[in-house]
């Protein structure tokens, strides 16, 4: 109930020395592995769960939880630099960030992502410090039905994020649903596409598919053309963001944030639908609509701020009811397990100085995460007048290193190296790569929790109009269809967009 | 000339080199660095086993035992990465109930020799399930009162597991063979989202790895009416056994440490009785039952002939509940 001496509790646990150290090196860790590519949260924790043996249980959550946030900071850094999202959340980042640095704004672009986090972080753990336990209710509130109706609006709202024609990215989120359907079916256990090759039994990997798909195709691009990249780096203006910049990233920045704290709580795929839903709401709504693919700042700002308040909220079930929603949740209750904590419903009253102390320890993180990024800013601009030929095979050889460590699987090197061909020859052809990997995202979880609602509800369909909650999901979804397909709407975005 | 005289030294050097090497004998063994693969992802029940281990393994015999996590195709991928790993006690690994137990029956072809599989060294743990109901849902305080429900009510009840073949499905449709019901399986990627499910109420009940099921039990959001395992639970010392309403249920969730088959017997017996010598240290024993484990640490036979009854027990389950193979 007393909130301000469950704070203090929090305060004094997580700035003693020791835990605001661990804090730092986790902070430090995480932006480390955003930066380079492919290598993410999920492998560098599950590294370092060993260390953490030895340490309290605060130190090591805190240290752990900072790499998360710290990762989230980071992975928008190559997304923006050179369009390699190392992260299922950095995609729509690279969409305007990269064709921001392209136009020589890299520097704006990157505060965005760090302002704009830090302020989606900070709201989002007051709002874990004051609502936890009824948001967990909310998400449990989500089951099966709404989860598909969920998914329904994600993927009619993914329309938006192309740029080009619609009917083409149509056809990219039918190739991503078929590329998301390879793998065992979860429903018989039948495999399906996997030819006898046990890798593929877990469906292709998110992180190599997209790396090949956006990263690697970007280099190939990239050396068809190198005169025009050297020259469009040139002409870097200015490092910070001016008066008019900030008017127009504040809209942006709330409404991400909103949207991400809510998503963020579902878990299995509400936080990485965040960024996704940002982007596409902000096209929606913006007054420089007609700029977005081509570098708006709101492009960047939205989705940064959506993904970090989803990776700040994504804790509340994994705190509250002891259930993870992502893998990285997964990694960090087998580190409280490890740690000889159950994490529960109980967590809260069993170990407050644990749960207050993280809460605190998230802001703090992200104040320390702003001050480390901000004057990096410079540093990474500067990365860019590296001549291409020393950059591009420094970056193959992350991306490898990267693809390899998921699974420690050469198979997903090979996957990665795929993709990237196919990623160009889609390229060549001016179909949107963004559309396919929220497909191939959304495509599983769509068809699981379609037959998982028809299987509680005995085959009954009505089941997705009778829950209150997925009605009003699937007219929301009926809405933003009809905007799309609305002859008028869709004249004026052809106009828009089609060059 | 000059090449053939050349080859003939080499021939000499090799065979004396050959000669002299150290062939594997287990008093040097370990000297050198050892791969323990777990064939799960990182964080999970095999992975903290496999790690507790493989540190202990690391202190006693001086050579580090570092752990691979290689996840893929219910434990396959990692096992037959195992199989075609050199036998030379170098490659070590985890398997479970899933992977060395359960999928020889559930797979249609399996990524290494069946037939040849694996030397077992030692069974670490036994990690028991618990049946957890939603307690606003069904109104039953037993699993007597659980099977009546059900009874009246054929079809209507749903259960979730962390997807099809795992010791969680099949410990459902154990009970719907022993006792004669019918229950509606849903399936889960991983159990995490499946228990939400139950605790929300859109799923009736489960059987789950009794770690994360006693919290939530503890708390009062889910009703134990019975554990999986022969003996009760020390994590939930108050839940009844399901043997005894069912006699000669069983159905845990077990975690071991293999080694390639052909793997020198020296080797076998050196790493089997440092595993079995590890469980019966009492501050391992106290570590893995706080993770409402039951530490094991038998010999390689046992190990051995605990799994065959396990594969023919699981066998036996999956035919009768027509489980499509994979």
């Amino acid at each position: 109930m007393d909130i301000f001496s469950d704070l203090w509790l929090g305060a004094t646990t997580a700035f003693q020395p020791i835990n605001l150290a661990y804090g730092f090196v986790g902070c430090l860790l995480g932006t480390a592995i955003g930066v380079l590519p492919g290598l993410g949260p999920t492998a560098t924790i599950a590294m370092l769960l060993p260390i953490t043996f030895g340490l309290q249980p605060e130190s090591a959550l805190i240290m752990l939880a900072g790499i998360f946030y710290g990762a989230q900071y980071g992975g928008s850094t190559t997304a923006i630099l050179i369009n390699l999202p190392g992260e299922s959340s950095s995609v729509v980042t690279a969409i305007d960030g990269y064709q921001m640095a392209r136009k020589g704004r890299a520097g704006p672009a990157l505060a965005t992502a760090a302002l704009g986090s830090f302020f989606a972080g900070t709201v989002a753990t007051v709002l874990l410090a004051v609502a936890a336990p009824p948001l967990a209710a909310v998400a449990l509130e989500f089951g099966p039905a709404e989860y598909f109706s969920l998914m329904i609006l994600g993927l009619v709202a993914s329309v938006a994020l192309a740029s080009g024609s619609l009917s083409k990215a149509f056809a990219m989120i039918v190739f991503g649903l078929l590329l998301g359907s390879i793998g065992t079916d979860v429903e018989s256990g039948t495999p399906r596409y996997v030819f006898d090759v046990p890798q593929l039994y877990d469906g292709l990997n998110f992180v190599a598919v997209s790396m090949g798909i956006f990263g690697i195709c970007e280099i190939l691009r990239n050396l068809e053309h190198e005169q025009e990249r050297s020259v469009g780096v040139k002409k870097v203006t200015g490092l910070m963001l001016n008066r008019d910049d900030f008017r127009r990233i504040r809209g942006p920045v709330l409404r991400g944030t909103a949207l991400g704290s809510l998503l963020g709580v579902l878990p299995g795929g509400g936080a990485m639908l965040a960024s996704f839903a940002a982007y596409a709401m902000e096209k929606r709504v913006s007054p420089n609509r007609a700029e977005f693919g081509k570098g708006a700042i709101e492009g960047v700002a939205a989705p940064e701020a959506a993904n970090n308040a989803g990776a700040q909220t994504s804790f509340i079930p994994m705190l509250t009811l002891g259930i993870p929603g992502n893998p990285v949740m997964a990694l960090m209750v087998g580190a409280m397990i490890l740690q000889g904590i159950t994490p529960g419903p109980n967590v809260i009253s069993d170990e407050p100085a644990l749960f207050w102390g993280m809460i605190v320890s998230m802001w703090s993180g992200n104040l320390m995460l702003v001050i480390l990024n901000l004057p990096l800013i410079g540093l990474w601009v500067r990365m860019l007048t590296i001549p291409y030929h020393l950059l591009f095979p420094a970056i193959i050889g992350f991306c490898c290193i990267g693809a390899y460590s998921i699974n420690n699987s050469v198979f997903d090197v090979f996957i990665m190296a795929g993709f990237s061909v196919i990623g160009f020859a889609l390229s060549k052809l001016r179909f949107e790569p963004a559309p396919l990997l929220l497909g191939f995202i959304l495509g599983p979880m769509l068809e699981e929790n379609l037959r998982r609602a028809m299987l509680i509800s005995q085959g009954d369909p009505t089941v997705f109009v009778r829950s209150p909650l997925s009605l009003a999901l699937l007219v929301a979804a009926m809405i933003v269809l009809a905007l799309v397909l609305a002859p008028s709407i869709s004249r004026k975005r052809d106009e828009a967009f089609t060059e | 000339m000059m090449l053939k005289r050349l080859f003939k030294a080499a021939a000499l050097a090799a065979s004396v080199y050959a000669a002299l090497a150290p062939t594997s004998h287990a008093d040097d063994y370990p000297s050198k660095t050892v791969t323990v693969i777990v064939p799960f992802a990182a964080g999970g029940n095999t992975d903290a086993f496999g790690r507790l281990v493989a540190e202990q393994l690391d202190k006693r015999l001086g050579q580090r035992f570092i752990v691979e996590n290689k996840p893929g195709a219910g434990g396959n991928v990692g096992l037959g990465d195992l199989a075609r790993a050199a036998p030379d006690g170098y490659t070590i690994g985890m398997g479970t109930v899933s992977s060395n137990a359960i999928n020889q029956t559930l797979f249609k072809s399996l990524p290494y020799d069946k037939e040849k599989g694996f030397a077992p060294l030692s069974l670490i743990a036994i990690l028991p399930n618990v049946l957890v109901v939603n307690s606003e849902k069904l109104p039953v305080n037993s699993v007597e009162e659980l099977i009546e429900l059900l009874k009246k009510e054929p079809g209507k009840h749903t259960y979730a597991s962390s997807g099809v073949g795992t010791s969680i499905h099949l410990a459902g449709e154990l009970l719907a063979t022993k006792a004669g019901v019918k229950i509606t399986h849903v399936p889960y990627k991983g159990s995490s989202q499946a228990i939400m499910d139950v605790v929300a109420g859109h799923i009736d009940f489960m059987f789950d790895n009794i770690p994360t099921a006693a919290q939530q039990v503890k708390a009062g959001k889910l009703r134990a009416l019975a554990v999986t395992s022969l003996d009760k639970a020390s994590l939930l010392p108050d839940v009844p056994t399901m043997d005894s309403v069912i006699p000669g249920f069983e159905a845990t969730s077990w975690h071991g440490i293999f080694a390639p088959a052909g793997t020198p017997p020296e080797i076998l017996e050196k790493l089997s009785k440092e595993v079995q010598a590890i469980l019966h240290e009492p501050e391992m024993k106290a570590k893995i039952e706080g993770m409402g484990a039951t530490p094991v640490g038998n010999t390689s036979e046992e190990f051995a002939s605990f799994i065959k009854d396990e594969t023919a027990k699981w066998a036996e389950v999956i035919k009768a509940a027509n489980i499509p193979l994979q």
